[in-house]
């Protein structure tokens, strides 16, 4: 029992290892784009306003200022709120309504057309509109956040529901499976690489869904510390926010990934083997 | 030529005749359940505000298409010729590979939205900070597409060409770039829709004119039609876009087409 854990821990190390070996180069690129961003703009000698380094924009985030006085905190757990929410509804609606959509041939022939057309517009442009039905507030920009990210869901999904090999149909019919059983034991398995390539899309889209919303009319979150530092033109306040904004999609798209390797391990068995 | 528009108009009737019916039913809900204009206005109200606008409403529409149409157009043949140039760079020196890959794979997953106040900023506003907001948003997908074509061409084929003593310049032209025409196409088109987006987040922010800009205020004026209007001119321009690549396509890609029919 002991040997195999500590098996079990030598191969986490290993992998840790082939990780960083993997990525370290493409850390030290970005690593030393900050760098020089950082010590340019020292040399240059670069007005704040135009361009501010990072170590400001990091200092503005953690350090009360004087001159832009911000409730970090309040602005952060509003944006946060609004992406996350956005972020689940999209996928449980988008999942859910894809699955009802394939359940019969007819209404998905109907459907997929018409919202890959749809997700051909500009669905942002909607959000003056949605502002004036809803007026401001957390909920509109939830709102925002579904709409902008709710169509790449739906169509992956649909499109994964739907590529299943013919050979496979044949044989689950010859076994007189009952559709219940096709779509839980092959449909829905099948279609996890598209349902997780169309959540790590919705996870970039509705963080920009909830800024633009912020953009256009709030009080509060990220989007509207960017427009109000926009208006007095101080810099370091707008590059703090997209910090943040970075880090919290980089971490949602972290956690889809994290959920695909836990829920599919098989797809990356495979990928090791190769 | 005849036959092709015979089955052009096939393909489409169908299409068209669900949009008409799409709108026959929105007159119909609107008129029998009374739904007051500034909640939602009829299409017959929205055609009406484009073409006889009330005195309240008179915008001057072909100035703000204009510039909107301007700044998409500008923006989307920026974002294919650097897109395009970059994606063969990075395939072309393994150096610029390593350089440029993870600093482009990191911009891709930022929300580069949020950088639109910032352009304005250092621009100030007009026509430049759209185009490069637009830019921004619409650049890096074709990149990534472009290059992940560049690189998708099979071992053995590069094999025999290498056999064969060919130059990396014929390489390119002969193997890689068509090779990776399918892939260049599908990211131009993402590129033509987030151009459009970033063009009218730009004027949502700040501009004197445009799409964007019109929506804006007619939501300021609670004036739904004339926005209804602008949704309806957006995606005309998205689909107008979008419907030239395709005939694009078709054209730099003859051999697609034939497989196709």
């Amino acid at each position: 029992m002991k040997k195999n854990g500590q098996k079990a821990k030598s191969a986490w190390c290993k992998k840790a290892v082939e990780a960083i070996q993997k990525n370290y180069r493409s850390v030290l690129v970005i690593l030393g784009f900050f760098l020089l961003w950082e010590f340019s703009v020292v040399w240059f000698k670069v007005p704040e306003f135009v361009l501010p380094p990072p170590s400001a924009a990091l200092k503005h985030l953690f350090i009360k200022q004087a001159d832009a006085n911000y409730n970090w905190p309040l602005h952060i757990r509003t944006t946060l709120q609004e992406f996350i929410l956005g972020f689940c509804v999209t996928a449980v609606l988008g999942i859910g309504l894809a699955i009802i959509f394939v359940w019969s041939k007819k209404v998905k022939d109907m459907v997929l057309p018409l919202f890959t057309f749809i997700n051909s517009l500009p669905i942002i442009a909607i959000a003056p509109l949605i502002l004036l039905w809803m007026g401001y507030g957390i909920k509109t920009n939830i709102l925002i956040a579904f709409l902008v990210s709710f169509f790449p869901v739906v169509i992956n999904t649909m499109t994964g529901l739907d590529s299943i090999e013919d050979d496979l149909l044949d044989l689950i019919r010859y076994l007189n499976a009952s559709k219940l059983q096709l779509f839980i034991k092959i449909r829905i398995p099948n279609s996890l690489p598209y349902i997780f390539s169309g959540l790590k899309i919705c996870s970039t889209m509705s963080i920009v869904g909830a800024i633009v919303g912020e953009f256009i009319a709030s009080d509060r979150g990220l989007g509207y510390i960017i427009i109000s530092a926009q208006y007095t033109m101080s810099t370091p306040p707008i590059f703090s926010s997209l910090i943040v904004i970075s880090l919290a999609g980089a971490g949602l798209y972290w956690v889809v990934a994290l959920a695909e390797r836990l829920i599919m391990p098989w797809a990356f068995k495979k990928e090791q083997k190769g | 030529m005849g036959k092709g528009i015979k089955t052009f108009i096939k393909n489409a009737a169908p299409k068209a005749f669900n949009f008409l019916l799409f709108l026959v039913i929105w007159q119909l809900i609107v008129v029998v359940f009374k739904i007051k204009v500034f909640i939602l206005p009829s299409p017959i109200r929205v055609l009406q505000h484009l073409f006889y606008p009330p005195i309240a409403a008179k915008y001057n529409w072909w100035l703000h298409v204009g510039a909107t149409f301007m700044e998409v157009i500008v923006s989307f043949v920026a974002t294919a010729i650097a897109g395009i140039f970059i994606a063969v760079m990075i395939c072309w020196s393994p150096v610029m590979n390593q350089l440029l890959s993870p600093i482009i794979i990191l911009f891709n997953s930022l929300p580069k939205i949020a950088l639109a106040p910032l352009f304005l900023v250092w621009f100030g506003y007009g026509f430049l900070p759209n185009i490069l907001v637009a830019f921004m948003v619409a650049f890096f997908p074709v990149v990534i597409n472009s290059a992940a074509g560049l690189m998708a061409v099979e071992e053995d084929l590069l094999d025999l060409v290498n056999y064969l003593n060919a130059t990396k310049a014929q390489i390119f032209i002969k193997i890689r770039i068509p090779n990776s025409l399918p892939y260049i196409f599908a990211g131009l088109k993402i590129s033509a829709t987030m151009c459009v987006v970033g063009s009218i987040v730009g004027e949502f922010i700040a501009a004197d004119k445009g799409l964007g800009y019109l929506l804006r205020d007619a939501q300021a004026f609670i004036d739904t039609p004339t926005m209804f209007a602008c949704l309806f001119l957006l995606s005309i321009i998205g689909l107008a876009l979008f419907f030239a690549i395709g005939q694009l396509e078709r054209l730099v890609m003859p051999w697609n087409r034939r497989r196709e029919a």
